[in-house]
């Protein structure tokens, strides 16, 4: 199994050297004027740069606690909403299709109303990530709770369970692996909207300093900026991946 | 002896004996219809308290129906079934059922000592007391190695062992069973067929016992009712004289148990035909 993991990381190590030596030849053939599309070894001298002394790694930390903030508040409404939602049938019946009506909405069709409520704040970039992230959790949850075993809904009538016991003890950790897919799902939809909010409101950080950059033809930068925004994505993505093996570790052992 | 007061006829006790005891539970003349169609058409019977009934019939013959209006979990039509004398309204936690989908009706996020925790929680027991109270509960149906695995690391055995440790977590005065056994191999069956007599022996609590197999019904039961289909009702009610406790050898080859299997085995294939 040790060694399966490991083999697993080898190819895919082996992959990204591929896609980077692509990129190396495409280049160095001068495929693309230099101008739009720097070398591998000129985004990472910009990397090296702007993380060292320059401002990419205080626009870095904005972003990611931009996205953070934006993807906690969204998971708490989405996971309480969801949870009051689904513990009801009724509630269900009258609130899931608006639900669904809303949720297509792309969220950045909701940037324009953020702006004329709040300006070009913080406090709007963070609206528009948590109204963004909001709908996997809280539709995760919501069909977490519809979908629990009915049988355990006579359990705990049997047992006595309060409705609160009911949706913390069965309802919850019932919906866990439904919300804990939903987690993943809204930090990406996080990172995205964060980012999107920077160059709109052009508020610090990497958003922003992508923007910029490839207004200012310094592509070395703005690829420097993308990949940093591409490693945000999957730390976060893995350790929430973690984080979920270890939270449903009962279900791992059921093969 | 259970044959004293399992009586039939509720109104005839009631004019003998001054205080007559009063049963357990009893069902008054209970029907359940689903719209137009009639599932139980008009059932008493009265249960003692410490005595075990098994229910057998063809299927569709509304046998867990039947179990599922004594957990409360469904509500009878017309009639009533009372518990020590008070009408049962709903779920009540002194009336515990074990289901026969144990897969279903177990928590696969937690442990077996969660799980029983659960019904501890349910109860209001205090935190600090509950581990040694799982402890003793998993060791007596024979768990108590298994205490930190989760369902879906034990046999089916295992698990119906849980679930049925949960409901004793319940102290209940009543213990219902769905076919609890149905789904698992012979001789498992047999293992907690003598172990829930055990149980049962030391707390005292009334079991009613729903099952298809006639042997099955017998070898636990005081008294066996067999329900006919369409729609469910009280074909016969039949006493088993058998001493206890019983032993899946010694019983099993009783005179007395062979002539129940053939009057049972009888009553039950007319039904079929």
């Amino acid at each position: 199994m040790n060694n399966l993991s490991l083999r697993r990381l080898l190819l895919g190590l082996l992959g990204l050297a591929a896609f980077i030596l692509v990129w190396k030849l495409i280049t160095d053939a001068k495929l693309v004027s230099p101008i739009f599309f720097p070398s591998p070894q000129r985004t990472l001298t910009s990397l090296i740069n702007g993380l060292g002394g320059g401002p990419l790694l205080g626009q870095t930390l904005e972003t990611v606690e931009r996205m953070l903030l934006g993807w906690l508040l969204a998971s708490l409404v989405g996971i309480m909403l969801g949870a009051l939602i689904g513990v009801s049938r009724r509630a269900r019946a009258y609130i899931a299709p608006t639900l669904e009506l809303l949720r297509p909405l792309p969220a950045s069709a909701m940037i324009p109303i953020a702006i004329a409520f709040l300006g070009f704040s913080d406090q709007m970039v963070l609206v528009v990530i948590a109204f963004g992230a909001l709908w996997p959790m809280l539709l995760a949850t919501i069909h977490g709770f519809a979908a629990m075993e009915p049988r355990l809904y006579e359990v705990s009538a049997v047992l006595g369970l309060t409705r609160l016991q009911i949706i913390w003890k069965l309802a919850l950790p019932s919906a866990m692996p439904m919300i804990l897919a939903s987690l993943r799902l809204g930090l990406t939809i996080s990172l995205i909207l964060a980012v999107v909010g920077e160059m709109l409101a052009s508020r610090e950080g990497l958003g922003q300093s992508v923007l910029l950059a490839s207004r200012s033809f310094r592509s070395a930068d703005l690829f420097a900026g993308i990949v940093i925004l591409g490693a945000i994505g999957l730390v976060g993505s893995r350790l929430l991946s973690a984080a979920e093996r270890r939270l449903l570790r009962w279900q791992a052992t059921s093969r | 002896m259970a044959a004293t007061h399992a009586s039939l006829q509720a109104g005839q006790v009631a004019m003998t004996t001054a205080p007559a005891e009063q049963p357990r539970i009893r069902i008054r003349d209970v029907t359940l219809s689903y719209g137009a169609l009639q599932i139980i058409g008009g059932i008493s019977v009265d249960i003692a308290a410490g005595e075990t009934i098994s229910i057998i019939g063809p299927s569709g013959c509304g046998k867990t129906t039947l179990l599922r209006m004594l957990a409360g979990l469904a509500r009878p039509t017309t009639g009533t079934v009372e518990l020590d004398g008070a009408v049962l309204g709903g779920p009540d936690r002194s009336v515990a059922i074990v289901f026969q989908d144990y897969g279903k009706a177990l928590l696969p996020w937690r442990t077996a000592a969660g799980n029983v925790s659960l019904a501890l929680e349910a109860r209001g027991c205090p935190a600090k007391e509950r581990p040694v109270i799982i402890r003793e509960l998993l060791d007596k149906i024979g768990l108590g190695r298994h205490a930190d695995k989760y369902p879906s690391e034990m046999s089916g055995g295992m698990q119906q062992r849980l679930q049925i440790a949960r409901c004793l977590a319940q102290e209940p005065k009543v213990l219902l069973m769905d076919e609890p056994f149905g789904a698992l191999d012979a001789m498992t069956r047999q293992a907690l067929q003598d172990e829930v007599l055990a149980l049962v022996a030391t707390t005292g609590a009334t079991m009613v016992f729903v099952t298809h197999d006639l042997e099955e019904a017998i070898y636990l039961g005081d008294r066996i009712v067999c329900l006919q289909p369409n729609p469910g009702r009280i074909g016969r009610t039949v006493e088993v004289r058998l001493p206890r406790p019983r032993d899946q050898l010694v019983t099993r080859e009783d005179p007395e148990f062979l002539r129940l299997r053939r009057e049972l085995y009888d009553l039950i294939k007319d039904d079929h035909q």
